[in-house]
């Protein structure tokens, strides 16, 4: 079978670049959101790789060396951002770590909250080691990333999320007042983040329709986003404002394009119903089902890589890869099942 | 002069649908001095109220801020008309022990379906988040439980389900309960490979969910309203 599939021409970044001047790649780029699962194929523990920037940059290295993605993506947690501003995590040895106490107790403690010092709070020296040890290896062969979490994303992890939630119908001058700082600490993100010539990616998965409605979106999250990506579009030399919504978003298209996001990573959502809906305005990155990478057979894995890529029709504006975060104890055949569906299916040269 | 019960009725309803929290407990409140049957008041007002706010989350017009205020109003009216509930017509719930699996502290999907359940008239006991896959055993054995719920937002910590599963096998207690799955992960083939007995996409559906296994079940019957 493997004999039919034609050998890649284009390295990774050059592929990525083809998409980015507007022209046919070879094939469609193949973007399975790699992880904390690079600590796996570096055979460190997933602790050690979120506490170590050396650790979690040669991880990467040696997922894109062993797997051959078109794009790294450096990332740890969505709450990184918080918790350099003061929210405590938990860390386990085989698990990414999680929130243990938000920052913010209660509402007067935003007076205290402060935008953090990228050299040393948190761990947010660790994604800038990793960045730049990814960049300095393999930036010219792939596309690196680095993610960071939205403003909303950000604010619910620096203060309980089912408290924010209700604060935005009960404190909504309050909400924005949290909303403008945890946007700030993106903007200077997207800076750092962009003078290690990595592209920023923001990920804001309490903007999902699982969570929030359409009206929320719009008055809480599309006009902070849409600082970001006019930052990104400013500053970022052309490069492109990637977004990245977990779960449901469907519901949420309308008001995600006040955002001005050109990339958009979608999860649960039908991809073709996306294309039909939005890809006049944004390209699409998506969606195999992360807990099938996990559970399912390659086989069943290129069934369902193949039926997104028929649904995204004529591939323009499409890049395949998984719903959300490549689950850590995902088979390694499996990944190699959905890249190379890319390759039989998303073919632009035949 | 005690305003009439339709009318009291009515606010407890608007005051949880329509997230006026005030409006529930003032109305509570009043149905308790004029001595109208609380259990009447609980079932045709607030939790008439919450299957409203429920509705209208499926139509995808209300979301989790909503849900979550809409129940604050519920609770609100509940703390006041609990204590006067008559003690025969409190008893017969279906028991239903709920949580979020071992190294997951995800938790509001999990807060959802409680209250939704809660609602729909189940005795609810909750683990929390993060726990131990034996609790879930030992509670639902300890309180007669016929219902097990879980919930996971992680792929890490999804297989606990299937091993919550094993230990009631193990135990030969397995058909002494039903078990109901759901989180982000969770799929309705995950549910049939583990041998869970159904999975809910969402709070509403897995109040559905539960109602239908119960009806189906065998276990003791009891009364949801």
């Amino acid at each position: 079978m493997n004999a039919t599939i034609p050998a890649d021409t284009q390295t990774s970044l050059e592929r990525v670049v083809s998409y980015l001047k507007g022209e046919k790649p070879q094939r469609v780029a193949c973007f399975p959101l790699i992880l904390n699962h690079a600590a796996r194929v570096l055979g460190v523990p997933i602790g050690k790789y979120n506490r170590d920037g050396k650790t979690m940059g040669k991880a990467h290295v040696a997922a894109f060396r062993r797997y051959g993605n078109d794009l790294i993506l450096i990332f740890s947690t969505t709450s990184t951002l918080a918790e350099a501003m003061g929210t405590k995590m938990a860390f386990f040895d085989e698990d990414a770590p999680q929130i243990a106490e938000p920052f913010i107790k209660e509402r007067s403690d935003l007076s205290k909250l402060r935008i953090p010092v990228f050299s040393k709070d948190g761990r947010l020296p660790v994604y800038m080691e990793a960045t730049e040890i990814a960049i300095e290896e393999v930036g010219s062969e792939v596309c690196v990333s680095t993610v960071f979490a939205g403003p909303l994303t950000t604010a619910a992890a620096l203060y309980p999320v089912d408290q924010l939630t209700r604060d935005l119908i009960k404190n909504k001058a309050w909400v924005h007042e949290l909303m403008e700082i945890c946007t700030q600490a993106g903007l200077m993100f997207v800076d750092e983040i962009l003078k290690r010539k990595s592209l920023p990616i923001l990920v804001e998965p309490i903007g999902s329709a699982s969570l929030i409605s359409p009206t929320h979106f719009k008055e809480f999250v599309a006009p902070y986003l849409k600082r970001i990506s006019d930052h990104v579009h400013k500053t970022g030399g052309g490069l492109p404002a990637v977004l990245h919504i977990c779960g449901k978003t469907t519901p949420n298209w309308k008001a995600m394009l006040e955002a001005e996001f050109d990339i958009w990573s979608l999860d649960n959502v039908d991809l073709g119903q996306a294309k039909a809906s939005v890809g006049h305005r944004v390209a699409l990155v998506g969606n195999v089902t992360p807990a099938n990478l996990l559970k399912n057979t390659p086989e069943e894995i290129d069934a369902e890589a193949r039926e997104i890529c028929q649904k995204m029709g004529d591939l323009r504006g499409f890049i395949l890869g998984s719903g959300c975060e490549v689950p850590i104890n995902t088979p390694p055949e499996n990944i190699d099942a959905l890249i190379t569906s890319a390759r039989k299916y998303g073919r632009f040269d035949s | 002069m005690p305003r009439e019960r339709g009318d009291l009725f009515k606010d407890l309803m608007d005051g949880v649908f329509l997230m006026n929290e005030e409006l529930a407990v003032k109305a509570a409140k009043e149905v308790v001095e004029a001595g109208y049957d609380v259990y009447d008041a609980i079932n045709h007002g607030l939790v008439a109220g919450m299957n409203k706010a429920g509705i209208l989350y499926e139509k995808e017009e209300y979301f989790v801020p909503e849900l979550l205020i809409c129940s604050d109003a519920m609770y609100a009216g509940l703390e006041i008309l609990r204590p006067h509930i008559k003690t025969d017509s409190a008893s017969e719930k279906h028991k239903a022990v709920i949580g979020v699996m071992e190294g997951d502290t995800h938790d509001i999907g999990k807060n959802l379906v409680k209250i939704m359940m809660d609602a729909a008239g189940f005795e609810m006991y909750d683990l929390g988040r993060n726990v131990p896959l034996a609790n879930f055993v030992e509670k639902a054995k300890e309180v007669n439980a016929e219902l097990i719920c879980m919930s996971t937002l992680m792929t890490t910590t999804m297989d606990g389900m299937a091993s919550v599963i094993e230990m009631l096998k193990e135990e030969g207690i397995r058909n002494s309960f039903k078990v109901m799955i759901g989180g982000g992960p969770i799929s309705q083939g995950f549910a049939r490979r583990i041998g869970a007995d159904g999975y809910a996409d969402n709070a509403t559906n897995a109040v559905d969910l539960a109602k239908k296994l119960l009806a189906n079940s065998g276990l003791k019957q009891g009364r949801t309203e």
